[in-house]
């Protein structure tokens, strides 16, 4: 009989014991899989929110402007290398803007802020801040009219607690406010009746309008309707001054931004800046984000772009974030080896108590001839069977709760999502799909087995039949 | 009776024992030390944020922070002053006069928030000054005829009052501090030159050293390039109480380092005397009070009652201004909480499974002991009492291990200097001092042996449903 | 030794040994004094990739007072600039608005030119901020003049350290000026050139701002027009006139 049928006969002549086994490395590697893609869903989603709601994940800079982001190196944007760039296979949309600083004013208040002007029909191919226009606001007067409504309790003690409060979509309002789902169909009308928010948005044909941010709509005191002042140095140091009307307001990620956001059209803000055909970036969509992807790109586009032009990537525009990443995933790895340090001690004393229990037969099949290399050598085989086995089971259980977590990501409610929301992350905890990192936790998982497997096959050979045969 | 045989089972099968007390020491280890980490690194920001720069509640005119208008003082001051010091948590009151300006050297200027502080009043609570990087000033101690300023290091930097120049005495201390004679050789030519940021001095540094040598020991050379010249001026420019553009020369005596940019770039401390004349405010005007708590917890009970007593201003909690650590801070212990479920559901699951093949093991024993008359009952809690001892040990085991790690690394701290720049960069010390509560510690171990106290309940119930007939005949 | 008897000698006929201090007053005097009135200049502020030219009529009394209209080029004509003490406030027709200029507003050049905040507001003395020490002599652009170093007193709210003026001994028109920072290094050299007599008076008609540390950047202010001493009253620097003045 081979090896091979041997041990697996063995394995079969003693289920339970078997199963003992599998089940110490199912757990294993179920465990280690459920934390991973937990923590690599989490970093992966505060990341990218960042990355998406504002810096894109290429860009096209004049070379210096990336060491100094200033107006001066802005560039004239040729419509000719748009189209180029528009070509490339991994590229859904070229968004140009013109950034730069200004001092906005209103009545008597004046304060520092960023002027992005972009096409709003171009924007909407790639960042969609129209998703972040106000649509429902707490004002003292909506709550009030809400409260005479009748609302699930929570939600009338939260409507205190947020008045003033302005919300950009209905999922928001339901976590927020801790809506329950069975709640949702009787209580959203309600907000849509009181509540709603009266907005607007640039089109392509305006000028002499502004969106703004929530932020800067209070410190300023001006709301749809209203005039704003924006001061400031053009290219070249020219005045920069014009009167721009506010027609719409958005909520943006991020109190530093949302405090500083003004939005024109490329037209008017190149006129502001005296900038005429120019752009201080343009932003690149695209449709494949991983490394990979990203970096291809980059370098194809890199041959188009010629002498004084540069690709960025997300990770040179962010390097601060970047760093910060790099801290948390290696403090997750941390806890992720701690986690593997409990787990081997569990599969290590799975197995020492199995070789325990099979002494006697040990000590018996060497007694009647068994080589011990050969003895050895099955009950390796037996234990990479078991631990494939286990694998296996750990893989596959984790897989449920692994899309179950991407699907519908665990949510949080009231004070907890609102703190999530004004830092700019979307108040879930997500996982993160199956990708090479289930690899990892596999190999690892197969390694501290090999351990475990390394140690019997030593104590066989350090057997004393006798003893054995005795037990 | 049973106790003693448990007792002595346990001792018998010395490997088995010792792999289950292992497994629980490791778990108590690795769930307290994780937590100590995770929480030293947060309870330092929050500490540091606290102390130095927020302070527990802070109190305003109720316009004050959104328009920052001079005129926003707060309207008696006195009475702010008595409610505060009505309640006994409160152990230090402050009253600060706070302006925005900006602030300028011959390298350009910069905006900045001037607060002049009553120096000698805000002798215990004004804990930045441990701040004050040495060398660099006396913190308001010496006797300069001029105003004197305390501005953060970042502030310094922007307006090339730090500045990098590779004296000959800094090259010596180089050599000293082990870099090799050929790199310091290599410097030379950069002798007394001065660069005005750091980037410029690593600009030069690149163009003389191999890119290896330039990581190796660039962070050194930037340090011992580093310098500062005692006193220097910078003139401070706002508005006053007309309207009108004021400012003057003040005279730098002491630069403080945190790990909070921002903060280091904006703030600028001054007397309070001083700010007042040149402002033109009025004796007893305050823009700010702030009142620190004799503990970070007490604040949530406090300003509650701090803010209905005074309904006309507004009352801040600190978490309420920085709304970004409060959020850290419970999201960690969010994390932490999930972390801690998984490792004690392993912990379980590898208990479980332990006993339960040392039970089998036992088929034969455990099958005699039935056979000669004990009964279920007892032989049940033998096995758990079995798993209460080695739980109990591996749980003290655990505390000790970890106790001792952490009375260590809380000494001598961790080290992620690597990762210095994105964590200072949001507030977060880069040297992590491991720390934690002590009825957090005694909490988590009592969890951790409860879990493998009752993952022994399945294996124990096993070991009764076999029969001692077949036991006995062997498996 | 030998350099005292030669100074004592080269002293011009009919002058009094003038002290340093005396020198720096004189020099002042002539430099403020002089621009009261009214001028037309032009403003060209270089950098390495571009260069741009701005034109302005200017009326001013003594320091404290002055209102500044532009005349080209296209984009900023209109606007006007009122000083008034430390006070800034800008008038810019395209937005219809009076503004008053915080001081963030001014931290850049003023229109973009090397010309700072404290530059155009602050009120610094050269003469009372600054103790004074003769150097020697040079010359310069073929003039012989007094080499002064202006040391910046200690308590004084000046953002130099020192500075050293070159005075045309003749005429006390300042030929050039290097300002140092605190740590002795050179942040800006000012030139005065293009010397000519204009409403009767001997003084330079271009001056020169050109910051150390910076490749290629530069600000010239040509003068293109001036009247000393003409009529004019504090209440000709309002609010009102900014809007309406040609």
């Amino acid at each position: 009989m081979k090896d091979y049928q041997l041990a697996w006969r063995n394995l079969w002549r003693n289920r339970r014991r078997t199963l003992i086994t599998a089940a110490s490395v199912f757990f294993a590697v179920f465990f280690a899989l459920v934390m991973r893609s937990f923590q690599l869903g989490t970093y992966e989603k505060m990341y990218r929110d960042v990355i998406e709601s504002y810096t894109g994940y290429l860009q096209l800079q004049h070379t210096d402007y990336i060491d100094e982001s200033s107006l001066d190196n802005g560039f004239i944007i040729d419509p000719e290398l748009i189209s180029m760039i528009e070509g490339d296979p991994n590229v859904t949309a070229v968004i140009p803007k013109l950034e730069s600083f200004a001092l906005a004013a209103a009545g008597s208040r004046t304060q520092g802020v960023m002027v992005i002007g972009m096409d709003p029909e171009n924007e909407m191919k790639g960042l969609n801040i129209i998703n972040r226009l106000v649509r429902y606001r707490l004002t003292p007067e909506a709550v009030e009219a809400l409260k005479a409504e009748s609302l699930p309790d929570r939600t009338g003690k939260l409507l205190d607690v947020f008045v003033n409060e302005s919300f950009t979509d209905e999922a928001s309002l339901i976590s927020i406010l801790g809506i329950g789902r069975p709640d949702t169909s009787d209580v959203l009308p309600l907000f849509r009746k009181h509540a709603a928010f009266k907005n607007g948005y640039l089109t392509s044909a305006d000028s002499g309008y502004a969106v703004i941010g929530n932020g800067l709509s209070e410190y300023l005191h001006a709301g749809v309707g209203d005039t704003i002042v924006l001061m400031g140095q053009g290219y070249h140091g020219a005045t920069a001054a014009g009167l721009y009307i506010i027609k719409g307001i958005v909520l943006m990620p991020q109190p530093e931004i949302d405090n500083r956001f003004v939005y024109l059209t490329l037209d008017d803000a190149r006129y502001l800046y005296a900038a005429p055909g120019m752009a201080t970036s343009a932003i690149i969509s695209v449709r494949d984000t991983k490394e990979g992807d990203i970096n291809m790109t980059r370098n194809r586009l890199g041959q188009i772009t010629g002498d004084g032009l540069a690709i960025r990537t997300w990770k040179e525009m962010n390097a601060l974030l970047l760093n910060q990443m790099e801290a948390d995933n290696k403090s997750g790895a941390i806890m992720i080896g701690i986690l593997y340090l409990v787990i081997a001690f569990g599969v290590f004393g799975t197995v020492l108590m199995m070789m325990a229990e099979r002494r006697r037969e040990f000590g018996m099949l060497v007694s009647i001839g068994m080589q011990k290399g050969k003895l050895a050598k099955v009950i390796s085989m037996e234990m990479f069977l078991v631990g494939f086995l286990g694998v296996a089971a750990g893989v596959a259980g984790s897989l449920p709760i692994v899309f179950l977590g991407y699907a519908r990501p665990l949510r949080f409610t009231g004070e907890m999502a609102k703190m999530y929301e004004d830092y700019g992350f979307d108040p879930v905890m997500p996982m993160l799909l199956p990708d090479t990192y289930y690899l990892w936790q596999v190999v690892i998982v197969l390694l501290i087995l090999l351990i475990a497997i390394t140690f019997s096959v030593r104590k066989i050979f350090k057997m004393n039949v006798i003893n054995a045969v005795r037990a | 009776m049973i106790t003693s045989i448990a007792w002595k089972n346990v001792w018998r099968n010395r490997t088995r024992s010792l792999t289950v007390i292992a497994a629980v020491t490791v778990g108590v280890f690795a769930g307290v030390f994780a937590m100590a980490a995770i929480n030293s690194s947060i309870v330092q920001r929050i500490d540091a944020a606290v102390n130095e720069e927020l302070s527990h509640i802070q109190i305003n005119h109720k316009e004050f922070r959104s328009s920052s208008d001079l005129k926003n003082v707060i309207p008696e001051p006195e009475r702010v002053i008595s409610v505060l010091q009505n309640i006994p948590e409160v152990t230090h009151i402050a009253e600060r006069i706070i302006v925005r300006g900006i602030a300028s050297t011959s390298a350009g200027s910069t905006g900045v928030e001037v607060t002049g502080i009553n120096v000698e009043g805000e002798e215990e609570m004004f804990t930045l000054k441990t701040r004050l990087i040495p060398g660099t000033g006396s913190y308001f101690g010496s006797e300069t005829r001029l105003n004197s300023a305390f501005i953060g290091e970042k502030l310094a930097k922007e307006l090339y009052i730090i500045r990098y120049i590779l004296t000959e005495e800094s090259l010596g201390t180089l050599k000293e501090s082990g870099v090799p004679s050929s790199v310091v050789e290599k410097l030379k030519p950069l002798e007394d030159q001065r660069f005005t940021t750091e980037k410029k001095l690593t600009e030069a540094l690149a163009g003389l050293l191999s890119a290896r040598e330039a990581k190796e020991y660039g962070m050194m050379i930037r340090e011992a390039a580093w310098s500062y010249r005692e006193g220097s001026r910078i003139i401070l420019t706002f508005l006053d109480a007309d309207d009108n553009q004021t400012g003057a020369a003040f005279r730098i005596c002491g630069i403080f380092r945190t790990n909070n940019d921002l903060f280091e770039a904006m703030s600028v401390f001054v007397p309070e005397n001083e700010l007042r004349r040149l402002t033109g405010l009025g004796e007893g005007e305050y823009h700010r009070i702030i009142a620190r708590l004799a503990d970070n917890d007490l604040t949530d009970r406090v300003t509650p009652e701090v803010k209905e007593a005074l309904p006309g201003l507004e009352v801040m909690h600190w978490k309420e201004i920085q709304t970004d650590l409060a959020m850290i801070a419970d999201y960690m212990n969010q994390i932490y909480g999930i972390f801690m479920a998984l490792i004690l559901a392993a912990l379980a699951f590898g208990i479980v499974n332990t006993m339960l093949m040392s039970v089998l093991e036992r088929t034969r024993e455990l099958g005699m002991l039935s056979a000669i008359g004990m009964n279920r009952r007892r032989v049940f809690t033998m096995i758990m009492l079995e798993s209460i001892f080695l739980s109990v040990v591996g749980g003290f085991a655990g505390m000790l291990v970890s106790g001792v790690v952490i009375a260590i690394t809380g000494h001598t701290g961790i080290n992620l200097v690597k990762y210095s720049e994105g964590m200072e960069a949001f507030g977060y010390s880069a040297h992590l001092y491991p720390t934690i509560g002590a009825d957090f510690f005694i909490m988590l171990t009592v969890l951790i042996v409860i879990t493998g106290i009752l993952s022994a309940v399945y294996p124990a119930r096993k070991a009764l449903q076999l029969n001692p007939v077949e036991a006995l005949r062997g498996e | 030794m030998q350099a005292a008897v030669f100074m004592i000698v080269s002293i011009p006929s009919g002058a009094q040994q003038l002290t340093a201090t005396e020198i720096i007053r004189k020099a002042d005097e002539k430099f403020n004094g002089e621009l009261s009135g009214y001028s037309v200049m032009s403003m060209t502020i270089i950098r390495p990739t571009w260069e741009r030219t701005v034109e302005f009529k200017s009326w001013s009394l003594e320091d404290d007072y002055a209102l500044t209209l532009i005349t080209a080029p296209a984009r900023e004509k209109g606007q006007t600039f009122l000083k008034r003490g430390n006070e800034m406030w800008s008038w810019n027709p395209a937005i219809s608005r009076l503004i008053k200029l915080p001081p963030s507003m001014m931290s850049q050049g003023w229109m973009g030119s090397d010309y700072t905040n404290d530059d155009i507001l602050r009120e610094s003395s050269v003469v009372n901020d600054y103790t004074h020490s003769v150097e020697g002599e040079e010359e310069i652009d073929g003039r012989l003049c007094h080499e002064i170093k202006l040391l910046a007193k200690d308590d004084a709210d000046v953002l130099w350290g020192h500075q050293v003026w070159w005075v045309d001994k003749k005429e006390f028109i300042v030929l050039k000026a290097e300002l140092y920072d605190e740590d002795g290094y050179l942040v800006r050299t000012e030139r005065g050139t293009g010397l000519k007599t204009m409403d009767g008076r001997f003084i330079p008609s271009v001056i020169e701002l050109v910051p150390a540390e910076e490749e290629g950047h530069k600000t010239i202010l040509k003068i293109m027009e001036v009247k000393f001493n003409i009529e004019l009253e504090e209440s000709f620097f309002s609010q009102q006139n900014m809007k309406t003045i040609r």
